[in-house]
C-alpha cells in the first residue's frame, strides 16, 4: 500500500548531489513511497534567483513546477532538496494567501497555456519520512544495522527553517534543536552523537562565491564532529553536503587542521542499513572523502 | 566624512515597496537578528542597525552597505524575531533595490555577479548547470581572476569529476524550453508593470 507522491529532484540531482537522488530513489519503495517525477521540472531559483530577476519572476519558476505537478494529479509534491523545498513551498503558500500574487503568476503561466490555483501540498522528504512513513517503518527495513558507527547529524538551515514548525510545513520539529535526523541515524543502528552544531550554517551560497568569509563556519562544524569522535557527518541538505565536504582541504590549509571527515546523506545511511548495494543504491562511491568505515559495513 | 543625507520618505518607500517592508514598523531594536547572524561580522551594519537607519532616512548609507550581500539565507533571523519581522526577505529585496537603483555595482558585488551567472543558466537551460555557473562567475571578474579562482579550486573540480558529480558534456535542459521562457518573460513584464516588490 504505497503512497504516491509527485517528485521534484532539483538541479543538484543531476550534478553535485546525485548521491542524494540515487539513495532516495533506492529507499523510497522500501518505505512505501511511490514517486513520479515532475515530467519537465525546472530550476527553483535557489538563494540568488530573486536578486538577479526579482521576486515575481523568480516565483514564476516555482509556479511552472507547481502547475506541471498539478497536471500530473493532486498527490503531494515531495522534494529532498532544502532549497527546492523552501522556494516551492514558500511560493505555494504565498499563492494560497495572496490573490494578487496568485493572479499575477497565473497571468505568467497562461503564456504557456498553464494555470495553478494553489491546491497542492509541497513537502520535504524528511517531513514525509517523519509524518507519513514513521520511524517504526524505517526500523523495520533495517537488515544491516550500522552498529559501532558514530554519526554527527548535521541538519543545516533551510531543511527546517523557516517551515518545520509551521502547520503546513508538517510541524515535525524545532528550528534550533531538531531531533528527526538523530532519530533517522539511530534507526539505522548507528549512534547519533550529541551534536551542538546541528543547525549551524555552512555559509550556503556565500560559501560557493566567497569561501574566505565562511570557512570558519564550516570549521566549527568539523571541529565538534572530530572532537566527539564522529566517523562521518550525515546531512539532508545538498549544499551542506557539498560545502562541508569539498572545503576541508581549504580549511586545513587556512587553519592548520587535518580534517578528513566523510559527509554523507541520511538516505545513504538508510540504503546501507536496508542491506542495499553500497554503490548502486547508497552511492557511497560518489563521496569525495570516502566513507570507508561505512562501505566496509555493506552487505553486498 | 561626507555629509550625511537624509531622505525622510525612505521608510515609507520601504514600507510600501520592499518585500516584508510593511512589517518593519514592528522592529523593537532588540538585536536578536544581528546576534543570530552567522557572518554578521562581515556586515557594515547588522540588520538591527540597518533597520534603524531606514527609519532615520539614511537611504544612501543603507543602499550602499554590504549588509544585504552578506546574508547566507539561514533564516535564523526570520524564525527568531520576537516581532515576526521577515528580516531575510527585507534584506534581499533591499539588495535588489541597491542594484537596480545603481547604489551597488552589478559588476562589482560578488553576489550580483554570481546571481547573474546563475540566472543566465536558468534562462538558457531552465536548470542550473553548476559547472557553467561556477565558471561564468569565476570569469565575471576578468580573465585573471577567473584563472586564479579556477586554479585555486582545481582539486575540488577534479574530486567532483572523479566522483561523477560534475556533469560533463552538453548541459541538462528542460524538455519544452519555449514554455518556461514564455512564463518568465511574461512574469518579468508583470513585475515591471507593477514595479515588482511590495506584494508580500
Amino acid at each position: 500500500m504505497a503512497k504516491k507522491y509527485t517528485y521534484y529532484p532539483g538541479c543538484s540531482s543531476e550534478g553535485s548531489a546525485k548521491h542524494l537522488d540515487t539513495s532516495i530513489r533506492a529507499i523510497a519503495p522500501k518505505l512505501g513511497i511511490e514517486i513520479e517525477d515532475i515530467e519537465d521540472w525546472n530550476c527553483c531559483g535557489a538563494s540568488v534567483g530573486e536578486l538577479a530577476a526579482g521576486k515575481l519572476t523568480n516565483a514564476a519558476l516555482s509556479a511552472s513546477n507547481l502547475a506541471q505537478a498539478r497536471e500530473q494529479g493532486d498527490q503531494d509534491l515531495m522534494t529532498p532538496c532544502a532549497a527546492c523545498y523552501l522556494n516551492t513551498h514558500a511560493t505555494n503558500e504565498h499563492i494560497r494567501e495572496d490573490d494578487t500574487f496568485k493572479n499575477d503568476l497565473n497571468e505568467a503561466l497562461a503564456a504557456a497555456g498553464k494555470s495553478y490555483d494553489g491546491d497542492l501540498h509541497v513537502r520535504h522528504a524528511c517531513e514525509v519520512l517523519v509524518n507519513d512513513v514513521g520511524l517504526d517503518a524505517i526500523r523495520e527495513q533495517v537488515t544491516n544495522p550500522l552498529d559501532g558507527i558514530k554519526i554527527a547529524g548535521y541538519v543545516g538551515c533551510q531543511t527546517v527553517r523557516p517551515f518545520a514548525a509551521t502547520e503546513r510545513g508538517g510541524d515535525y520539529d524545532s528550528y534550533d534543536d531538531p531531533e528527526f535526523l538523530d532519530d533517522f541515524i539511530n534507526a539505522t543502528g548507528a549512534e547519533a552523537i550529541d551534536f551542538d552544531n546541528a543547525t549551524s550554517c555552512c555559509g550556503g551560497s556565500v560559501s560557493v562565491m566567497s569561501p574566505d568569509k565562511t570557512l570558519h563556519l564550516m570549521k566549527k562544524i568539523l571541529d565538534e564532529a572530530k572532537e566527539k569522535g564522529a566517523d562521518a557527518i550525515a546531512t539532508p541538505c545538498p549544499l551542506c553536503q557539498t560545502n562541508v565536504e569539498m572545503y576541508q582541504d581549504a580549511i586545513n590549509q587556512k587553519f592548520g587542521t587535518d580534517f578528513d571527515i566523510p559527509v554523507v546523506f541520511y538516505s545513504q545511511l538508510m540504503a546501507l542499513a536496508f542491506g542495499m548495494d553500497a554503490s548502486k543504491d547508497a552511492a557511497l562511491h560518489q563521496n569525495i572523502i570516502k566513507a570507508d568505515k561505512l562501505v566496509a559495513k555493506a552487505k553486498t | 566624512m561626507a555629509e550625511q543625507k537624509y531622505d525622510l520618505g525612505f521608510a515609507r518607500y520601504v514600507r510600501d515597496n520592499i518585500d516584508g517592508g510593511d512589517k518593519l514598523s514592528m522592529c523593537m531594536q532588540c538585536g536578536v537578528c544581528s546576534g543570530s547572524c552567522p557572518i554578521g561580522t562581515e556586515m557594515d551594519h547588522g540588520p538591527r542597525k540597518l533597520f534603524m537607519m531606514i527609519r532615520a532616512g539614511m537611504k544612501e548609507a543603507v543602499l550602499k552597505s554590504n549588509t544585504m550581500f552578506n546574508c547566507v539565507s539561514c533564516y535564523n533571523c526570520v524564525v527568531r524575531c520576537p516581532r515576526s519581522v521577515p528580516v531575510k526577505y527585507i534584506l534581499h529585496d533591499l539588495g535588489r533595490l541597491a542594484i537596480t537603483e545603481g547604489y551597488a555595482d552589478r559588476k562589482e558585488v560578488e553576489n550580483s555577479r554570481f546571481a547573474d551567472a546563475f540566472w543566465w543558466s536558468v534562462t538558457k537551460f531552465g536548470k542550473t548547470d553548476e559547472r557553467l555557473v561556477t565558471a561564468k562567475y569565476y570569469f565575471s571578474g576578468g580573465i585573471g581572476e577567473g584563472i586564479k579562482k579556477g586554479m585555486g579550486n582545481m582539486r575540488i573540480a577534479l574530486g567532483m569529476i572523479k566522483t561523477k558529480r560534475m556533469h560533463l558534456g552538453m548541459p541538462h535542459k528542460t524538455k519544452k524550453q519555449k514554455n518556461l521562457k514564455a512564463i518568465l518573460a511574461k512574469a518579468t513584464e508583470i513585475q515591471d508593470r507593477t514595479s515588482g516588490a511590495g506584494e508580500r
